[in-house]
Protein backbone atom coordinates (compact mmCIF):
# COMPACT_ATOMS: atom_id res chain seq x y z
CA UNK A 1 0.00 0.00 0.00
CA UNK A 2 2.84 2.59 0.94
CA UNK A 3 4.91 1.87 -2.45
CA UNK A 4 1.50 3.54 -4.60
CA UNK A 5 1.59 7.18 -3.10
CA UNK A 6 4.88 7.76 -4.38
CA UNK A 7 3.76 6.24 -7.79
CA UNK A 8 0.47 8.29 -7.37
CA UNK A 9 2.73 11.55 -7.18
CA UNK A 10 4.16 10.66 -10.00
CA UNK A 11 1.42 10.28 -12.09
CA UNK A 12 0.03 13.75 -11.23
CA UNK A 13 3.57 15.21 -11.64
CA UNK A 14 3.74 13.83 -14.97
CA UNK A 15 0.03 14.51 -16.39
CA UNK A 16 1.16 18.56 -15.03
CA UNK A 17 4.65 18.39 -17.24
CA UNK A 18 3.58 16.51 -20.11
CA UNK A 19 1.83 19.66 -21.51
CA UNK A 20 4.69 21.48 -23.80
CA UNK A 21 4.55 24.74 -21.24
CA UNK A 22 2.84 26.98 -19.30
CA UNK A 23 0.61 28.22 -22.31
CA UNK A 24 -3.36 28.35 -22.23
CA UNK A 25 -4.77 29.51 -25.55
CA UNK A 26 -7.94 32.29 -24.98
CA UNK A 27 -9.05 34.91 -26.95
CA UNK A 28 -7.83 37.91 -25.33
CA UNK A 29 -6.01 41.64 -25.89
CA UNK A 30 -2.65 40.06 -24.29
CA UNK A 31 -2.92 37.27 -26.40
CA UNK A 32 -3.48 39.41 -29.40
CA UNK A 33 -0.50 41.03 -28.80
CA UNK A 34 2.94 40.44 -29.82
CA UNK A 35 5.13 38.49 -28.31
CA UNK A 36 7.69 40.90 -28.31
CA UNK A 37 5.69 43.51 -26.60
CA UNK A 38 4.73 41.23 -24.25
CA UNK A 39 8.22 40.22 -23.48
CA UNK A 40 8.98 44.62 -23.54
CA UNK A 41 5.93 44.33 -20.51
CA UNK A 42 7.48 41.49 -18.86
CA UNK A 43 11.27 43.33 -18.71
CA UNK A 44 9.66 46.84 -18.33
CA UNK A 45 7.85 45.70 -15.03
CA UNK A 46 10.67 44.17 -13.54
CA UNK A 47 13.02 46.73 -14.24
CA UNK A 48 10.60 49.49 -12.81
CA UNK A 49 10.07 47.50 -9.60
CA UNK A 50 14.07 47.23 -9.44
CA UNK A 51 15.14 50.66 -10.13
CA UNK A 52 11.97 52.96 -8.99
CA UNK A 53 13.85 54.79 -5.57
CA UNK A 54 9.89 54.49 -4.06
CA UNK A 55 9.38 52.16 -1.47
CA UNK A 56 6.10 51.18 -2.35
CA UNK A 57 6.73 50.60 -6.26
CA UNK A 58 6.62 47.08 -6.19
CA UNK A 59 3.64 46.61 -4.24
CA UNK A 60 1.76 49.00 -6.02
CA UNK A 61 2.80 47.35 -9.37
CA UNK A 62 1.82 44.10 -8.40
CA UNK A 63 -1.70 45.43 -7.37
CA UNK A 64 -2.44 47.76 -9.94
CA UNK A 65 -0.80 46.09 -13.12
CA UNK A 66 0.23 42.62 -12.54
CA UNK A 67 -2.87 41.01 -11.11
CA UNK A 68 -5.11 43.79 -13.95
CA UNK A 69 -3.03 41.79 -16.54
CA UNK A 70 -3.79 38.54 -15.54
CA UNK A 71 -7.64 39.87 -15.57
CA UNK A 72 -7.22 41.24 -19.01
CA UNK A 73 -5.46 38.05 -20.45
CA UNK A 74 -8.06 35.52 -19.26
CA UNK A 75 -5.62 33.56 -17.27
CA UNK A 76 -6.91 34.83 -13.83
CA UNK A 77 -7.47 30.97 -12.41
CA UNK A 78 -4.33 29.70 -13.93
CA UNK A 79 -2.16 32.58 -12.62
CA UNK A 80 -3.93 32.21 -9.06
CA UNK A 81 -2.75 28.29 -9.19
CA UNK A 82 0.54 29.14 -9.84
CA UNK A 83 0.70 32.08 -7.50
CA UNK A 84 -0.38 30.00 -4.42
CA UNK A 85 1.44 27.00 -5.58
CA UNK A 86 5.04 28.29 -6.26
CA UNK A 87 5.36 31.50 -5.93
CA UNK A 88 3.67 32.87 -2.78
CA UNK A 89 5.72 29.84 -0.49
CA UNK A 90 9.20 31.22 -2.20
CA UNK A 91 8.64 34.50 -1.63
CA UNK A 92 7.44 34.28 1.92
CA UNK A 93 10.48 31.71 2.50
CA UNK A 94 12.24 34.51 1.15
CA UNK A 95 10.60 37.30 3.09
CA UNK A 96 10.94 35.27 6.29
CA UNK A 97 14.36 34.46 6.02
CA UNK A 98 15.65 38.06 5.72
CA UNK A 99 13.75 39.71 7.74
CA UNK A 100 15.26 37.42 10.52
CA UNK A 101 18.86 37.11 9.37
CA UNK A 102 19.56 40.38 8.01
CA UNK A 103 22.29 42.02 9.82
CA UNK A 104 21.06 45.85 10.36
CA UNK A 105 20.80 47.57 13.15
CA UNK A 106 17.77 49.67 14.68
CA UNK A 107 14.82 49.22 16.63
CA UNK A 108 13.84 45.20 17.08
CA UNK A 109 10.59 43.99 16.76
CA UNK A 110 10.74 41.13 19.06
CA UNK A 111 13.55 38.74 20.88
CA UNK A 112 12.41 35.10 20.42
CA UNK A 113 15.60 32.84 21.30
CA UNK A 114 18.30 33.88 18.87
CA UNK A 115 16.22 35.41 16.65
CA UNK A 116 15.41 39.02 16.39
CA UNK A 117 14.06 40.91 13.51
CA UNK A 118 14.61 44.53 13.30
CA UNK A 119 12.37 46.89 11.91
CA UNK A 120 14.82 48.03 8.89
CA UNK A 121 15.17 44.35 8.05
CA UNK A 122 11.71 43.31 8.17
CA UNK A 123 10.91 46.56 6.11
CA UNK A 124 14.00 45.37 3.85
CA UNK A 125 12.61 42.00 3.25
CA UNK A 126 8.96 43.27 2.89
CA UNK A 127 10.43 45.24 -0.17
CA UNK A 128 12.32 42.24 -1.75
CA UNK A 129 9.86 39.94 -1.65
CA UNK A 130 7.89 42.23 -3.20
CA UNK A 131 10.23 42.47 -6.11
CA UNK A 132 10.83 39.24 -6.28
CA UNK A 133 6.48 38.56 -6.42
CA UNK A 134 6.56 40.82 -9.08
CA UNK A 135 9.43 39.33 -10.80
CA UNK A 136 7.96 35.97 -10.87
CA UNK A 137 4.39 37.17 -10.95
CA UNK A 138 5.22 38.56 -14.26
CA UNK A 139 6.94 35.66 -16.03
CA UNK A 140 4.39 33.65 -15.01
CA UNK A 141 1.53 35.73 -16.76
CA UNK A 142 3.87 35.85 -19.76
CA UNK A 143 4.26 32.11 -20.54
CA UNK A 144 0.56 31.74 -19.63
CA UNK A 145 -0.26 33.97 -22.68
CA UNK A 146 2.54 33.33 -25.05
CA UNK A 147 3.03 30.07 -27.04
CA UNK A 148 6.94 29.39 -26.92
CA UNK A 149 6.59 28.26 -30.95
CA UNK A 150 4.88 32.20 -31.80
CA UNK A 151 7.90 33.90 -29.53
CA UNK A 152 10.38 31.90 -31.58
CA UNK A 153 9.31 32.70 -34.86
CA UNK A 154 8.59 36.29 -34.11
CA UNK A 155 12.03 36.47 -32.91
CA UNK A 156 13.67 34.67 -36.23
CA UNK A 157 11.79 37.01 -38.22
CA UNK A 158 13.56 39.59 -35.93
CA UNK A 159 17.16 37.65 -36.37
CA UNK A 160 17.09 35.89 -33.88
CA UNK A 161 19.74 32.76 -35.38
CA UNK A 162 17.12 29.89 -36.90
CA UNK A 163 19.35 26.95 -35.24
CA UNK A 164 18.92 28.92 -31.28
CA UNK A 165 15.05 29.11 -32.29
CA UNK A 166 15.58 25.04 -33.25
CA UNK A 167 17.38 23.76 -29.34
CA UNK A 168 14.58 25.76 -27.52
CA UNK A 169 11.77 24.58 -29.89
CA UNK A 170 12.88 20.63 -30.02
CA UNK A 171 14.37 21.08 -26.08
CA UNK A 172 10.35 21.39 -25.27
CA UNK A 173 9.73 18.60 -26.95
CA UNK A 174 12.25 16.43 -26.22
CA UNK A 175 12.23 17.58 -22.49
CA UNK A 176 8.64 15.96 -21.63
CA UNK A 177 9.37 12.89 -23.82
CA UNK A 178 12.38 12.17 -22.11
CA UNK A 179 10.87 12.81 -18.69
CA UNK A 180 8.61 9.98 -19.52
CA UNK A 181 11.17 7.89 -20.52
CA UNK A 182 12.43 8.52 -16.87
CA UNK A 183 9.36 7.48 -15.57
CA UNK A 184 8.78 4.15 -17.24
CA UNK A 185 13.31 3.50 -16.54
CA UNK A 186 12.10 3.90 -12.77
CA UNK A 187 8.83 2.18 -12.71
CA UNK A 188 10.63 -0.87 -14.56
CA UNK A 189 13.99 -1.21 -12.22
CA UNK A 190 11.75 -0.68 -8.72
CA UNK A 191 9.50 -3.65 -9.67
CA UNK A 192 12.48 -5.41 -10.14
CA UNK A 193 13.52 -4.64 -6.91
CA UNK A 194 15.66 -1.27 -7.29
CA UNK A 195 16.19 0.46 -4.02
CA UNK A 196 15.10 4.12 -4.44
CA UNK A 197 13.84 4.96 -0.40
CA UNK A 198 16.73 3.44 1.80
CA UNK A 199 19.72 5.16 2.84
CA UNK A 200 22.07 7.27 0.92
CA UNK A 201 24.39 4.76 -0.48
CA UNK A 202 21.36 3.10 -1.56
CA UNK A 203 20.31 5.63 -2.98
CA UNK A 204 23.26 6.89 -4.92
CA UNK A 205 24.40 3.67 -6.27
CA UNK A 206 20.64 3.44 -7.55
CA UNK A 207 21.17 6.39 -9.63
CA UNK A 208 23.53 4.79 -12.57
CA UNK A 209 20.70 1.79 -13.43
CA UNK A 210 18.12 4.66 -13.88
CA UNK A 211 20.51 7.15 -15.66
CA UNK A 212 22.61 4.72 -17.97
CA UNK A 213 19.50 3.92 -20.11
CA UNK A 214 17.84 7.24 -20.33
CA UNK A 215 21.41 8.80 -20.98
CA UNK A 216 22.50 6.38 -23.88
CA UNK A 217 19.15 5.11 -25.09
CA UNK A 218 18.82 9.55 -25.90
CA UNK A 219 22.46 9.70 -27.67
CA UNK A 220 22.17 7.15 -29.98
CA UNK A 221 18.92 9.36 -31.56
CA UNK A 222 21.42 12.12 -32.06
CA UNK A 223 23.15 10.67 -35.63
CA UNK A 224 19.86 10.15 -36.87
CA UNK A 225 18.32 13.38 -36.23
CA UNK A 226 21.37 15.36 -37.52
CA UNK A 227 21.37 13.64 -40.99
CA UNK A 228 17.29 14.20 -41.22
CA UNK A 229 18.03 18.13 -40.81
CA UNK A 230 20.96 17.83 -42.44
CA UNK A 231 18.73 16.59 -45.19
CA UNK A 232 16.05 19.06 -45.02
CA UNK A 233 18.08 22.20 -45.42
CA UNK A 234 19.07 22.89 -41.41
CA UNK A 235 22.40 24.82 -42.65
CA UNK A 236 21.04 26.18 -46.19
CA UNK A 237 21.95 30.15 -45.55
CA UNK A 238 19.00 30.89 -48.31
CA UNK A 239 16.18 33.23 -46.56
CA UNK A 240 13.89 31.21 -45.08
CA UNK A 241 10.17 31.87 -45.83
CA UNK A 242 7.79 31.58 -42.54
CA UNK A 243 4.80 29.48 -42.45
CA UNK A 244 3.24 31.54 -39.57
CA UNK A 245 2.66 35.41 -39.97
CA UNK A 246 2.63 37.16 -36.17
CA UNK A 247 1.06 40.55 -36.56
CA UNK A 248 2.71 43.48 -35.18
CA UNK A 249 0.27 46.38 -35.02
CA UNK A 250 0.70 50.00 -34.49
CA UNK A 251 -0.42 49.88 -30.53
CA UNK A 252 2.36 46.83 -29.65
CA UNK A 253 4.62 49.93 -30.68
CA UNK A 254 3.35 52.52 -28.83
CA UNK A 255 3.42 50.14 -25.62
CA UNK A 256 6.96 49.35 -26.60
CA UNK A 257 8.40 53.19 -26.23
CA UNK A 258 5.51 54.20 -23.47
CA UNK A 259 7.69 50.75 -21.69
CA UNK A 260 10.85 52.05 -22.70
CA UNK A 261 10.08 55.57 -21.33
CA UNK A 262 8.91 54.60 -17.75
CA UNK A 263 12.18 52.59 -17.76
CA UNK A 264 14.27 55.91 -18.51
CA UNK A 265 11.79 57.91 -16.05
CA UNK A 266 12.75 55.20 -13.45
CA UNK A 267 16.52 55.61 -13.53
CA UNK A 268 16.54 59.24 -13.70
CA UNK A 269 14.46 59.35 -10.67
CA UNK A 270 16.52 57.19 -9.11
CA UNK A 271 19.76 59.35 -9.96
CA UNK A 272 18.37 62.67 -9.48
CA UNK A 273 16.65 61.67 -5.85
CA UNK A 274 20.15 59.47 -4.43
CA UNK B 1 19.92 49.57 3.63
CA UNK B 2 20.59 49.75 0.04
CA UNK B 3 22.53 46.23 -0.26
CA UNK B 4 20.09 45.74 -3.37
CA UNK B 5 20.38 49.26 -4.65
CA UNK B 6 22.24 47.93 -7.91
CA UNK B 7 20.92 44.54 -8.31
CA UNK B 8 19.21 44.28 -11.61
CA UNK B 9 22.10 46.97 -13.13
CA UNK B 10 24.50 44.55 -12.35
CA UNK B 11 23.00 41.69 -13.85
CA UNK B 12 21.94 43.36 -16.89
CA UNK B 13 26.34 44.42 -17.08
CA UNK B 14 26.53 40.29 -16.37
CA UNK B 15 24.46 39.74 -19.69
CA UNK B 16 26.09 42.23 -21.65
CA UNK B 17 29.42 40.96 -21.11
CA UNK B 18 28.29 37.63 -21.86
CA UNK B 19 26.79 38.36 -24.98
CA UNK B 20 29.70 40.58 -26.17
CA UNK B 21 32.04 37.72 -25.29
CA UNK B 22 29.79 35.74 -27.31
CA UNK B 23 29.66 38.13 -30.43
CA UNK B 24 33.31 38.18 -29.95
CA UNK B 25 34.25 34.84 -30.69
CA UNK B 26 31.77 34.55 -33.33
CA UNK B 27 33.29 37.80 -34.98
CA UNK B 28 36.75 36.55 -34.84
CA UNK B 29 35.56 32.65 -36.38
CA UNK B 30 36.86 31.11 -32.78
CA UNK B 31 33.63 28.94 -33.26
CA UNK B 32 31.81 28.39 -36.29
CA UNK B 33 33.98 25.39 -36.32
CA UNK B 34 32.42 24.25 -32.77
CA UNK B 35 29.30 24.62 -34.26
CA UNK B 36 28.06 21.60 -37.15
CA UNK B 37 24.92 19.97 -37.12
CA UNK B 38 25.75 17.70 -34.71
CA UNK B 39 26.47 19.77 -32.04
CA UNK B 40 23.18 21.99 -32.57
CA UNK B 41 21.75 18.19 -32.43
CA UNK B 42 23.45 17.40 -29.46
CA UNK B 43 22.35 20.72 -27.38
CA UNK B 44 18.76 19.82 -27.26
CA UNK B 45 19.34 16.05 -26.03
CA UNK B 46 21.98 17.73 -23.66
CA UNK B 47 19.46 20.37 -22.07
CA UNK B 48 16.85 17.55 -21.91
CA UNK B 49 19.65 14.91 -20.04
CA UNK B 50 20.77 18.26 -17.51
CA UNK B 51 16.61 18.33 -16.67
CA UNK B 52 15.46 14.77 -16.34
CA UNK B 53 19.15 13.76 -14.32
CA UNK B 54 18.06 17.10 -12.07
CA UNK B 55 14.67 15.40 -11.51
CA UNK B 56 15.99 12.09 -10.98
CA UNK B 57 18.46 13.52 -8.24
CA UNK B 58 15.36 15.03 -6.76
CA UNK B 59 13.25 11.97 -6.88
CA UNK B 60 16.02 9.92 -4.88
CA UNK B 61 16.48 13.10 -2.50
CA UNK B 62 20.02 12.91 -2.80
CA UNK B 63 21.67 16.22 -1.32
CA UNK B 64 23.21 17.59 -4.79
CA UNK B 65 22.52 19.22 -7.71
CA UNK B 66 23.46 17.22 -10.61
CA UNK B 67 21.79 19.74 -12.81
CA UNK B 68 24.76 20.41 -15.34
CA UNK B 69 26.04 16.94 -16.75
CA UNK B 70 24.67 17.40 -20.16
CA UNK B 71 26.12 21.42 -20.34
CA UNK B 72 29.54 20.10 -18.89
CA UNK B 73 29.06 17.00 -21.80
CA UNK B 74 28.72 19.68 -24.61
CA UNK B 75 31.79 21.76 -23.44
CA UNK B 76 33.74 18.37 -23.61
CA UNK B 77 32.92 17.22 -27.05
CA UNK B 78 32.04 20.61 -28.92
CA UNK B 79 34.17 23.49 -27.17
CA UNK B 80 34.12 25.62 -24.42
CA UNK B 81 31.33 28.37 -27.01
CA UNK B 82 28.48 25.66 -27.44
CA UNK B 83 28.82 24.45 -23.77
CA UNK B 84 28.41 28.13 -22.74
CA UNK B 85 25.32 28.14 -25.15
CA UNK B 86 23.75 25.53 -24.19
CA UNK B 87 24.42 25.91 -20.42
CA UNK B 88 22.67 29.67 -21.09
CA UNK B 89 19.71 27.96 -23.16
CA UNK B 90 19.09 24.99 -20.29
CA UNK B 91 18.11 27.49 -17.65
CA UNK B 92 16.25 29.07 -20.11
CA UNK B 93 14.25 26.35 -21.90
CA UNK B 94 14.21 24.54 -18.07
CA UNK B 95 12.71 27.81 -16.66
CA UNK B 96 9.98 28.08 -18.71
CA UNK B 97 8.58 24.36 -18.30
CA UNK B 98 9.19 24.40 -14.75
CA UNK B 99 9.49 27.91 -12.98
CA UNK B 100 11.18 31.24 -14.01
CA UNK B 101 12.01 32.16 -10.78
CA UNK B 102 14.14 29.74 -9.98
CA UNK B 103 16.35 29.63 -13.16
CA UNK B 104 16.52 32.44 -15.31
CA UNK B 105 18.42 34.39 -12.33
CA UNK B 106 21.45 31.38 -12.88
CA UNK B 107 21.78 31.84 -16.41
CA UNK B 108 25.39 33.53 -16.02
CA UNK B 109 26.26 30.45 -13.65
CA UNK B 110 25.47 28.06 -16.32
CA UNK B 111 27.12 30.02 -19.24
CA UNK B 112 30.04 30.37 -16.95
CA UNK B 113 29.95 26.56 -16.59
CA UNK B 114 29.85 25.44 -19.78
CA UNK B 115 32.65 27.65 -20.76
CA UNK B 116 34.89 26.46 -18.40
CA UNK B 117 33.97 22.99 -19.02
CA UNK B 118 34.65 23.68 -22.42
CA UNK B 119 38.67 25.25 -21.62
CA UNK B 120 39.58 22.94 -19.41
CA UNK B 121 38.81 19.99 -22.26
CA UNK B 122 40.53 22.39 -25.03
CA UNK B 123 43.59 22.13 -22.18
CA UNK B 124 43.53 18.52 -22.15
CA UNK B 125 41.78 18.08 -18.50
CA UNK B 126 39.37 15.75 -19.61
CA UNK B 127 41.01 12.53 -20.63
CA UNK B 128 41.36 10.23 -17.30
CA UNK B 129 39.62 10.76 -13.91
CA UNK B 130 42.11 12.52 -12.26
CA UNK B 131 42.02 15.00 -14.34
CA UNK B 132 38.27 15.23 -14.69
CA UNK B 133 38.43 16.10 -11.09
CA UNK B 134 40.50 18.80 -11.54
CA UNK B 135 37.82 20.03 -14.09
CA UNK B 136 35.15 19.70 -11.66
CA UNK B 137 36.49 21.58 -8.92
CA UNK B 138 38.14 24.70 -11.44
CA UNK B 139 33.94 24.40 -12.49
CA UNK B 140 32.83 24.67 -9.15
CA UNK B 141 35.48 27.55 -7.99
CA UNK B 142 33.89 29.35 -11.14
CA UNK B 143 30.20 28.55 -10.33
CA UNK B 144 30.93 29.65 -6.83
CA UNK B 145 32.15 32.89 -7.99
CA UNK B 146 29.65 33.65 -10.25
CA UNK B 147 26.69 32.89 -8.35
CA UNK B 148 28.05 34.58 -5.45
CA UNK B 149 26.79 38.36 -6.74
CA UNK B 150 23.73 36.83 -8.48
CA UNK B 151 22.49 35.75 -4.96
CA UNK B 152 23.32 38.78 -2.95
CA UNK B 153 22.14 41.54 -5.15
CA UNK B 154 19.07 39.59 -6.42
CA UNK B 155 17.82 37.68 -3.52
CA UNK B 156 20.17 40.17 -0.61
CA UNK B 157 21.70 36.68 -0.38
CA UNK B 158 19.19 34.08 1.07
CA UNK B 159 17.45 31.99 -2.09
CA UNK B 160 15.16 29.74 -1.90
CA UNK B 161 17.83 27.14 -1.77
CA UNK B 162 18.23 24.78 1.31
CA UNK B 163 22.06 25.57 0.93
CA UNK B 164 20.49 29.26 2.62
CA UNK B 165 20.30 28.04 6.43
CA UNK B 166 24.40 27.74 5.79
CA UNK B 167 24.34 31.36 4.84
CA UNK B 168 21.79 32.90 7.58
CA UNK B 169 24.04 31.23 10.22
CA UNK B 170 27.48 32.56 8.74
CA UNK B 171 25.39 36.34 9.04
CA UNK B 172 24.23 35.79 12.27
CA UNK B 173 27.99 34.83 13.31
CA UNK B 174 28.87 38.89 12.04
CA UNK B 175 30.09 37.80 8.97
CA UNK B 176 29.82 40.01 5.73
CA UNK B 177 26.92 39.36 3.12
CA UNK B 178 29.39 38.73 0.46
CA UNK B 179 31.88 36.43 2.78
CA UNK B 180 29.00 34.35 4.12
CA UNK B 181 27.26 33.33 0.31
CA UNK B 182 30.97 32.98 -0.75
CA UNK B 183 31.66 30.66 1.67
CA UNK B 184 28.48 28.37 1.61
CA UNK B 185 28.87 28.31 -2.30
CA UNK B 186 32.59 26.95 -1.86
CA UNK B 187 31.00 24.39 0.85
CA UNK B 188 28.17 23.10 -1.34
CA UNK B 189 29.62 23.38 -5.19
CA UNK B 190 32.94 21.30 -5.24
CA UNK B 191 30.95 18.06 -4.46
CA UNK B 192 27.97 18.96 -7.13
CA UNK B 193 30.11 19.85 -9.92
CA UNK B 194 33.12 17.31 -9.42
CA UNK B 195 30.57 14.51 -9.42
CA UNK B 196 28.91 16.43 -12.81
CA UNK B 197 32.06 16.43 -13.92
CA UNK B 198 32.76 12.61 -13.54
CA UNK B 199 29.57 11.76 -14.52
CA UNK B 200 30.03 13.52 -17.62
CA UNK B 201 33.18 11.58 -18.01
CA UNK B 202 31.12 8.08 -17.41
CA UNK B 203 29.17 8.82 -19.98
CA UNK B 204 31.72 9.96 -22.39
CA UNK B 205 33.30 6.38 -21.62
CA UNK B 206 30.23 4.30 -22.97
CA UNK B 207 29.91 5.96 -25.92
CA UNK B 208 31.47 4.29 -29.16
CA UNK B 209 35.15 5.84 -30.99
CA UNK B 210 32.64 6.14 -34.28
CA UNK B 211 29.64 7.79 -32.66
CA UNK B 212 32.27 10.57 -30.60
CA UNK B 213 34.81 11.20 -34.14
CA UNK B 214 31.32 12.94 -35.73
CA UNK B 215 31.87 15.79 -32.88
CA UNK B 216 34.01 18.56 -33.71
CA UNK B 217 36.37 18.01 -30.82
CA UNK B 218 36.56 14.53 -30.44
CA UNK B 219 40.22 14.89 -29.84
CA UNK B 220 39.53 16.52 -26.12
CA UNK B 221 37.88 13.16 -24.76
CA UNK B 222 40.44 10.17 -26.37
CA UNK B 223 41.42 8.77 -23.33
CA UNK B 224 44.39 8.24 -22.66
CA UNK B 225 45.57 4.38 -21.66
CA UNK B 226 46.48 2.91 -18.81
CA UNK B 227 44.76 1.90 -15.21
CA UNK B 228 41.36 3.51 -15.81
CA UNK B 229 39.98 1.77 -13.41
CA UNK B 230 42.36 2.47 -10.26
CA UNK B 231 42.18 5.79 -11.16
CA UNK B 232 38.56 6.26 -10.97
CA UNK B 233 38.99 4.43 -6.94
CA UNK B 234 41.12 7.51 -6.53
CA UNK B 235 39.14 10.29 -8.07
CA UNK B 236 35.71 8.83 -6.05
CA UNK B 237 38.53 8.53 -2.52
CA UNK B 238 39.01 12.33 -3.37
CA UNK B 239 35.64 13.05 -3.68
CA UNK B 240 35.05 11.69 -0.27
CA UNK B 241 37.78 13.89 1.23
CA UNK B 242 36.19 16.66 0.12
CA UNK B 243 32.84 15.76 1.75
CA UNK B 244 34.71 14.89 4.40
CA UNK B 245 36.49 18.22 4.59
CA UNK B 246 33.17 20.49 4.44
CA UNK B 247 31.87 18.42 7.03
CA UNK B 248 34.69 19.38 8.90
CA UNK B 249 34.64 22.83 8.12
CA UNK B 250 30.52 22.45 8.80
CA UNK B 251 31.10 21.41 11.85
CA UNK B 252 33.71 24.11 13.15
CA UNK B 253 31.65 26.44 11.81
CA UNK B 254 28.55 25.21 13.92
CA UNK B 255 31.11 24.52 16.98
CA UNK B 256 32.35 27.77 17.09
Amino acid sequence: MQAIWPLLSFIIQFTMHDRLSFYYFRDSLLHRLNPLTKLALVFGLILVSFISPFYWTPHLLILAGIIPLAFVGKVTREYLNATFRIILPATGFLFIMQSLFQPFEGRELFRVWFLHPTVESTLFAFRNAARVFAMASSFTIFLLTTHPRELMTDLTRRGLPPQIAYVIISTLQILPQMQAKAQTIMAAQRSRGLDTQSSFLRRAGSLVPLVRPLVFGSLVEVEERAIAIEARGFTSTHTKTFLHEIPDTSVDKTIRWFLAALVIIALALRIWLS
Amino acid sequence: MEVISQNIVYFIIAIAIMVALFIWAYSANRMQKDFSTMTWVLIPVAIAINGVIGYIVGQLKLPVFLDSIGTVLVGALCGPWAGALTGALSNFVIGILTNPTDWWPWIPVAFFIGLVAGLCANAGLFKSWWKVVVTGFLIALTAATVSTPIAVYFFGGITSSGSSFITAYLLQTGQGIIQAVFSTNFLVEPVDKISTAMLAFAIVQGLSKRFLARFPRAENVETEGGASQTQLFIAIGVVILLILFAIFVLSRITGG
